[in-house]
């Protein structure tokens, strides 16, 4: 299968301190992608270099094949990459339907659409719908600021997937969710990406529950390098490298 | 034909006030992050304050060659508009900074129909006064006394306002305070009290600026706004917050407006919103400043 | 959306009727209301809807107005059309460069140099004055009216008659235009930008351009909004340019409501009568605009339409609590 995003020999210098080094990956469709590792380990540098925002010290990041080092996020979403990050971003003012329209109209390519209705729009109305009620939002028309704290954070990664992107990226999504949440917000996930098409999904990850449960490749990063590309079976079955990444050792049932 | 030094030194003087007012503005920015539209008008009201202040005192026994000290008390005695004008703005510190500079819009407004209501709409002056200190030098190049003497006001400003803000225990709770106000809280500082200080302060360099100028320069009402746009070209040329970027902008468009006026007289104002404009895109932080775009 | 298509209608078919009604001054002081109507409505497309707060709309506005001297007094054309036509080319051709320049910046930086470039522009009228007139000003001249001239009417009656309703004909269609504008796909855009840039381009919102365009949108309404206040005094003056001027449009912005469609023209019409009975009564008008406008940012921040929604909610609440008695 022909790799959607590819890294080769990447590395991040900042000064004296390699944030990355020598990082080689392919990632390809239908592929689950957790990356782990603990705190200052570069995980959150590797994902800002897939998507662009970092130049890499050395080394290149394709994405289907075109370079993406120092693409913007306009240019990223356009072509097909979409993001959510840890901390909560949301339209404090907008309604649940106007976030995701933001995200529609992007991407049916709306946006100089200077004089026809919003509200009208049915094209626009219907995949705002869609994504709503796969996320399980049933007032749309709530600003988003009245909502829970997890809801908001479902918000923010249902906005990304409206835009249908190819490949999406996220951190943390389970932060901050309670325990029995989370489960129900990987299943939406894996759903969500299996109705709009998003051929692969990133995430970075601390619950070890989650990362062997849904993702179906573990990248294991450590001191700026990957220390392990293995399935989770492969990854879980090694309790040494397990401790050298988490950092404990992982208690089993 | 005026020469280059009259020039000169005629720019250097109107940059001497307009550093004062331009000083004021910088600490309040700096600590309380508020641009205060109203500065323009704390000139004014000391420029009128200290002609009203020197008539009462020459009328009432005061030796002529002291009318400075009636200025300097006039300049220092509106420290009193300092608090409650801060307590007002006060209620919208948390808020957007439109409504902050909205505030202070509002003050301009006020405060223009004050200055109409207590001294009328015509311009006032002090006459000759100033020159009773006489003049420095000979021939071409003489130079009112007072207008060095202003200079030099300026310049102790400067350095004491430096001083403070590097030596003194309440300057480094400015300093920390403009740095971080949640932090400062926790650690016991008052933050309040801090505020209250440094917007007086900021209050009476403008004040204290408003009433030197005042022998050389009549008190108009058009004062306020007009002096608001030379302010604010020196606080982004010299970049935000910052002390040493008031003098340096001071002088930059004190120099820049005689050289001007003597040359291209219709370049005057034009050719420092050009160099205001020229910082904003080359350089938004100004010479000194520590905001960032 | 019923609603004000209703109260819209209601509101046009008063003022249209109005002339039959009132007194020549009050009608010249409507079509003040039309002139800065139509400049507010594109200030807040820039500050309400995109979040940026622009300190320099006056030069827009001027900019309209000598527009209609220059064509009038200086080229001898008198086609209104062809005067609102130089008037939008004008505000475009200025508008794009400064925007380019202005929107790459936020909040305060954004706020100094629109109020850098509306003084620029101030100065440059005040003082090349063999060009622009100087601080006298420039005369501007009648124009004519779809190609009517009205040369046996006076001043005052063509202010009255024809030319009020060809400017509230303008104002009808600006509203109606921005009205589309905010609720189109573009709009929703404009107000991602507002609520969270950083998000809205992770959502492919391009922000830049868009703020750009929503500059532009709102310059040319000032423009238009400038060449009527032209004509109505007759006279483009300087002063139009002036920051203060500036910050009285964003005065009567969050007087009325900055948040809200109607907010923009609710402003304009309360200040603009507010201030003239105020003039009639007392020299120290300027006192009580000031005191209004500390009342408004302090107590009222969403402005009156903002209070007036409040008491809407809380009047539907009390009904509602009466009734579960």
């Amino acid at each position: 299968m022909p790799a959607l995003i590819e890294t080769r020999d990447v590395s991040k210098r900042y000064g004296s301190f390699n944030a990355l080094s020598g990082v080689t990956l392919a990632i390809a469709a239908d592929e689950f992608v957790s990356i782990v590792g603990h705190n200052g380990a570069g995980k959150t540098t590797l994902v800002n270099v897939l998507t662009g925002l970092l130049r890499p010290t050395s080394g290149t990041v394709t994405f289907k094949g075109m370079d993406v080092a120092g693409v913007g996020p306009v240019r990223l979403a356009r072509l097909g990459m979409a993001r959510a990050f840890q901390l909560v971003h949301i339209f404090p003012g907008l309604t649940v339907r106007q976030t995701l329209a933001v995200a529609v109209v992007s991407q049916t390519g709306k946006a100089f659409h200077f004089l026809t209705s919003l509200a009208r729009d049915a094209q626009v109305q219907e995949r705002v719908e869609a994504v709503a009620r796969l996320f399980g939002f049933e007032q749309l028309d709530l600003e988003a600021r009245s909502l829970s704290q997890g809801a908001k954070k479902l918000l923010d990664v249902a906005s990304a997937f409206a835009l249908r992107p190819e490949v999406i990226l996220l951190d943390e999504p389970t932060s901050g969710v309670s325990t029995g949440d989370k489960h129900q917000i990987m299943r939406v996930l894996v759903d969500a990406a299996k109705s709009f098409g998003v051929k692969a999904i990133i995430q970075i990850e601390h619950d070890m529950d989650l990362v062997s449960e849904y993702s179906d490749r573990v990248i294991a990063l450590h001191q700026g390098q990957v220390l392990a590309d293995r399935p989770p079976a492969a990854f879980f079955g090694d309790a040494e490298l397990v401790a050298t990444v988490v950092g404990k050792r992982r208690v089993r049932d | 034909m005026t020469s280059f030094l009259d020039i000169l030194l005629g720019g250097v003087f109107h940059a001497a006030v307009l550093f004062l007012v331009a000083a004021g503005l910088q600490l309040v920015f700096g600590v309380q992050k508020i641009i205060n539209l109203a500065c323009g008008s704390f000139y004014a009201l000391g420029a009128y304050t200290g002609i009203s202040a020197v008539t009462w005192a020459l009328a009432h026994g005061l030796p002529r060659g002291l009318f400075l000290f009636a200025l300097i008390g006039a300049g220092l005695g509106l420290a009193v508009i300092g608090p409650p004008v801060e307590a007002l703005l006060r209620t919208v510190y948390r808020r957007d900074e439109a409504f902050q500079l909205l505030l202070t819009f509002a003050l301009v407004l006020i405060i223009e129909d004050i200055l109409r209501m207590i001294w009328g709409a015509n311009p006032q002056e002090l006459g000759n006064l100033y020159m009773d200190y006489g003049t420095v030098g000979k021939g071409a190049l003489t130079v009112p006394t007072y207008n060095l003497l202003v200079i030099a006001a300026a310049l102790l400003v400067a350095i004491g306002l430096g001083l403070f803000l590097k030596r003194t225990r309440f300057g480094r709770l400015l300093r920390a305070t403009a740095e971080d106000r949640e932090t400062s809280a926790t650690l016991g500082i008052e933050v309040g009290r801090v505020y209250t200080v440094v917007f007086t302060l900021g209050t009476v360099l403008g004040t204290l600026g408003g009433a030197l100028v005042v022998p050389t320069a009549a008190a108009s009402l058009d004062m306020s706004v007009d002096l608001v746009v030379e302010a604010f070209a020196v606080v982004v040329i010299g970049g935000l917050g910052s002390i040493r970027g008031a003098v340096v902008g001071a002088l930059t468009v004190g120099l820049m407006r005689a050289f001007a006026v003597s040359f291209v007289p219709e370049m005057e104002m034009l050719s420092i919103y050009l160099v205001v404009i020229a910082v904003l895109i080359f350089r938004p932080a100004g010479l000194f400043g520590k905001a960032a775009a | 959306m019923k609603l004000a298509a209703v109260v819209g209608l209601a509101a046009l078919a008063a003022l249209a009727a109005a002339p039959l009604v009132l007194e020549p001054y009050p009608l010249t002081l409507l079509l003040q209301f039309f002139a800065y109507g139509l400049a507010l409505l594109g200030l807040n497309l820039l500050f309400g809807y995109t979040g940026l707060l622009s300190f320099g709309q006056a030069l827009f506005v001027a900019l309209g107005a000598y527009s209609a001297a220059v064509c009038t007094r200086k080229l001898g054309w008198h086609s209104f059309e062809l005067v609102l036509g130089v008037a939008v080319v004008t505000a475009v051709v200025v508008a794009v460069p400064v925007g380019l320049l202005c929107v790459r910046y936020v909040s305060i930086f954004f706020g100094m140099l629109t109020l850098a470039f509306g003084m620029l522009f101030h100065s440059f009228l005040f003082k090349f004055y063999t060009v622009t007139g100087g601080d006298g000003g420039m005369l501007v001249e009648r124009p004519s009216l779809l190609g009517m001239r009205f040369s046996e009417m006076d001043k005052t009656t063509f202010l009255t008659r024809p030319f009020y309703w060809y400017a509230l004909g303008l104002l009808a269609v600006g509203t109606v235009v921005m009205w589309r504008l905010v609720h189109s796909p573009f709009g929703v855009h404009l107000s991602a930008i507002r609520e969270n840039p950083r998000k809205a381009e992770y959502l492919g919102v391009e922000v830049r351009r868009l703020r750009l365009i929503a500059f532009v949108i709102a310059g040319v309404y000032a423009a238009v909004g400038g060449t009527l206040l032209g004509i109505r005094t007759g006279l483009a003056d300087p002063e139009l340019a002036y920051w203060t001027h500036s910050g009285n449009l964003i005065f009567m912005t969050v007087l009325g409501g900055f948040s809200s469609f109607a907010g923009p023209l609710v402003g304009a019409a309360v200040f603009i009568f507010l201030q003239d009975s105020l003039m009639s009564v007392t020299q120290y008008w300027r006192l009580v605009m000031g005191m209004v406008l500390v009342v408004i940012v302090v107590l009222f921040p969403r402005g009156l339409v903002g209070l007036a929604q409040a008491l809407r909610a809380r009047v539907i609440g009390w009904r509602r609590d009466a009734r579960a008695d």
